[in-house]
């Protein structure tokens, strides 16, 4: 165990090394995080694949921090000699800011960035592919931000079926069949 | 004279994958010169509902993202949730947990049998390999009383125990597949169709897969040995003997050697998990759900599934719910970029056969 950990901090400190980190800790064994100003994504990146050998880009992902404002961006890498998950995190303002695109580093990373840009509306300076890869015809906010509320959205745009009004909450048409009540627990966490 | 090129659409709905998804081709008599893989007609916005609701009605809704293997998805929905935590989960637990994985792995194998006979035009695989897939649909409603979606690995450890006369009838059930494997090579692996049809078609580079994301069967067609249950054990996989087949090739016919070789590795490792699975607790139990905050954090989890690497990135933000979980399918690089690339220069007739090779599963993709 202390052995792997050794690994973790090697990397840790090549990385800490090379670049001015914002933070950076070894999570467990086997995965090492650190946090990068948004300028510094391609260089990192690049020499994480080029001179570390992190050649596996296995995962992207985004957070929608919407107190702060800001978007959290995750890249993961994979190392298949040192078998190490590298998390590389960075922080963009959730309006008028932009991440540069790297599909010209690893080609899959292309289908990532279009699924962040459709899905949380952060755009990918140079980013190339398809405008619509899940949603078709969408023209209200992007449906991942924290402010797009799932609820409203379908209460404003579908409508109820005529003759289904009763259909909300089915366990007290239920219950009055054989004159049960329904428990109180149970109605805290009604639909209604 | 240069042939006229035509645009042709291949799906949603067609025999190469289990799901919907369109894929966009561009043809020179029947030559694809250009390959679009079009999603959209899945799409549940999972993610977005587990956000929304608190950490335990979340594990009801994961495993519906893959229907031929939904253990993966709770497995590493419930790993995820625990490392973030730091819970416990008790070591009988675990050995359930691995068994059930593999009986998964299991069906989805078979499943994917009749998918890439099917696609070949061999009719008989199929029945014969999804009426096999029954037993193990049999076991599973034993175990956890659901035959498809189980529900079963959740956070603290597995729903149930293993109930009455299980472990026989789970033995049986691998002596009985271990037979059938035999008679799918007479009837698929001798086959001169798809032994013609398999060969030299849909050839993935060595040297490029695992810059380009290929996990799982695909890669270890490449001839690179590469399986996170090997190398980033989770669970009690370090305790098990058991091989990682990989050969070289890259082709559609490597792809199903490999999952045929593997089907008899995870009989073993069932095998294995039912004789060294110790006594005790087989749930570290959760606070009351409603109320139940697990602390700020983040965990990246990964599990080996059918088709390759499955991995979750699952973030807390102190609350009773999740504040982000990110699913990531192997089908999300090997059923867009990968599929687009590959399918470039082979024959229409062959598109759902390499598409079925890799595993393509849309419901992944969007989720």
């Amino acid at each position: 165990m202390t052995d792997t950990l050794n690994k973790e901090n090697k990397l840790l400190e090549v990385l800490k090394e090379e670049f001015k980190l914002l933070s950076g800790k070894v999570k467990r064994s086997r995965r090492v995080e650190v946090v990068i100003e948004n300028e510094q994504i391609i260089p990192i990146l690049l020499f994480a694949k080029e001179r570390l050998n992190y050649i596996h880009f296995s995962h992207m992902s985004c957070v929608d921090w919407i107190e702060e404002g800001k978007f959290e961006v995750i890249y993961i890498l994979w190392s298949p000699e040192e078998k190490i998950n590298l998390l590389i995190k960075t922080k963009v303002a959730r309006e008028g800011e932009d991440l540069p695109n790297i599909d010209f580093i690893w080609r899959q990373a292309n289908t990532y960035e279009r699924e962040i840009r459709e899905m949380y509306g952060l755009p990918f300076d140079g980013l190339v592919g398809r405008e619509e890869f899940i949603l078709e015809d969408w023209d209200e906010i992007p449906p991942m931000r924290r402010d797009f509320i799932t609820n409203e959205y379908v209460s404003e745009t579908y409508f109820e079926r005529e003759g289904r009004e009763d259909a909300k909450d089915v366990r007290e048409q239920i219950l009055g069949r054989t004159d049960e009540k329904l428990p109180d627990f149970a109605k805290k966490y009604s639909r209604d | 004279m240069r042939e006229k090129s035509t645009t042709l659409y291949i799906g949603p709905q067609h025999p190469g994958i289990t799901g919907n998804m369109m894929v966009k081709l561009q043809v020179e008599g029947d030559t694809v010169v250009k390959a679009e893989t079009h999603v959209g007609y899945l799409h549940r916005g999972f993610e977005k509902l587990m956000e929304r609701r608190n950490w335990l009605q979340s594990f009801t809704i994961v495993c519906r993202i893959c229907v031929p293997e939904p253990d993966p998805n709770e497995e590493n929905y419930a790993r995820a949730v625990e490392e973030i935590e730091g819970r416990e989960v008790p070591e009988r637990a675990k050995y359930i947990r691995v068994m059930t994985l593999e009986l998964a792995r299991i069906a989805s194998y078979l499943l994917w049998y009749g998918g890439q006979a099917g696609s070949a035009g061999l009719y008989t695989m199929p029945q014969w390999s999804v009426g096999d897939r029954n037993y193990i649909l049999d076991l599973f409603e034993d175990l956890t009383g659901g035959r498809i979606y189980h529900m079963y690995i959740w956070p603290g450890g597995v729903r149930r125990d293993l109930p009455k006369g299980f472990k026989d009838k789970a033995l049986k059930t691998m002596d009985y597949l271990e037979k059938r494997i035999d008679e799918y090579d007479k009837l698929l692996f001798e086959n001169s169709i798809f032994q013609k049809r398999a060969k030299g078609v849909g050839i993935i580079d060595k040297n490029k897969a695992i810059e380009w994301g290929v996990v799982g069967a695909p890669l270890r067609g490449c001839g690179i040995k590469s399986d996170v249950r090997i190398d980033d054990p989770y669970e009690v996989y370090d305790k098990l003997d058991f091989e990682v087949p990989a050969m070289e090739g890259g082709d559609v016919w490597t792809r199903a050697l490999i999952r045929r070789f593997e089907i008899r590795q995870s009989i073993n490792i069932v095998r294995q998990t039912l004789e060294k699975m110790p006594g005790g607790e087989f749930y570290n139990k959760i606070p009351n759900p409603m109320k139940w905050k697990i602390p700020a954090g983040d965990a990246y989890v990964k599990t080996e599934s059918a088709r390759g690497e499955f991995a979750y990135y699952v973030v807390s933000d102190g609350t009773n719910k999740p504040r982000r979980v990110h699913v990531k399918g192997p089908a999300y690089v090997h059923g867009v970029t990968l599929l687009e690339n590959l399918l470039v220069g082979e024959n229409i007739s062959d598109v759902s056969f390499i598409m079925n090779s890799l595993g393509t599963c849309p419901p992944e993709i969007e989720r």
